[in-house]
């Protein structure tokens, strides 16, 4: 049976939530914005490998795309640690506020 | 246009709406409510790519666990200094909107520019039966080494971010 949603629609709207990713990325300046422009951007990719995989008989990116589920999670969970004691040390978490100790 | 097509425009647009929203809001609340549209989208898409494995585990993952944790982490983290404090009025800073929206506008004309003239080649080969057996049986024989890698890196994760978020007196 053919699929008959073509491969580069999957592909431009992995596009279009890799670019609202980044613009958050540089765009907020809370940290918690700033890893849901990366969570965001992660999830581009993986619907990428999605998409492709539909094009493979070993489906290699539905595989590839589980394994980036994980390190996706491990990724959120240790950051908003980091988050957290940013916050505890600085009682604000803005990226625009932050200064180097020298 | 058929049904297929349609819901796929219905979900991309559900994707891509939420994301933009999640973009323009300044309240960050907003955001977690529009992230978590964004991923049930996403999850919709999967469906129709045909991986209804993906699909579940991309609900249960990013919708129950971590959505919950970026909650937990703006309460954690709750200012208010700015606003109403009897409303749910978390409004964060941002930085000037122009730079970044070009940006994100070039970034988003490039890569479809690209993926437009691009060849990818190959033939859809897209069966919609379940993928539940052939992932399972993949990550058992022939992923088995990554699978327990990645087991071993998720341990290392949760407790590593468990010692960082604990006090230091």
């Amino acid at each position: 049976m053919i699929n008959e949603i073509p491969l580069v629609l999957f592909l431009w709207a992995g596009a279009c939530l890799f670019a609202i990713g980044f613009s958050m990325l540089i765009l907020k300046r809370n940290a918690i914005f700033v890893l849901m422009g990366i969570e965001l951007m992660l999830n581009a990719a993986n619907l990428n490998l999605i998409a492709f995989s539909r094009q493979d008989t070993a489906n290699q990116g539905l595989l590839l795309g589980i394994f980036v589920l994980v390190v996706g999670v491990c990724e959120m969970a240790v950051a908003l640690a980091l988050v957290i004691q940013a916050y505890r040390q600085f009682q604000h978490i803005d990226l625009g506020r932050f200064k180097s100790r020298n | 246009m058929t049904p297929l097509m349609l819901s796929f425009l219905a979900l991309v647009g559900i994707t891509c709406g939420s994301a933009l929203v999640m973009l323009w809001t300044k309240n960050i609340l907003h955001a977690a409510l529009a992230m978590f549209m964004t991923m049930l989208g996403l999850a919709g898409l999967y469906v129709l790519a045909y991986v209804d494995v993906m699909a579940v585990s991309h609900l249960m993952i990013y919708v129950g666990g971590v959505l919950i944790l970026i909650l937990f982490g703006i309460m954690l983290t709750n200012q208010n200094s700015r606003g109403d404090k009897d409303q749910n009025n978390l409004v964060t800073e941002e930085s000037s909107r122009v730079w970044p929206v070009l940006i994100g506008l070039a970034i988003f004309a490039g890569l479809v520019f690209i993926l437009s003239r691009g060849n990818f080649g190959g033939v859809e080969i897209a069966d919609p039966n379940s993928k539940l057996s052939f992932v399972g049986i993949s990550l058992l024989t022939e992923y088995a080494m990554p699978f327990e890698l990645v087991g071993i890196y998720l341990l290392i994760a949760l407790i590593g971010s468990t010692y960082i978020a604990k006090h230091h007196d």
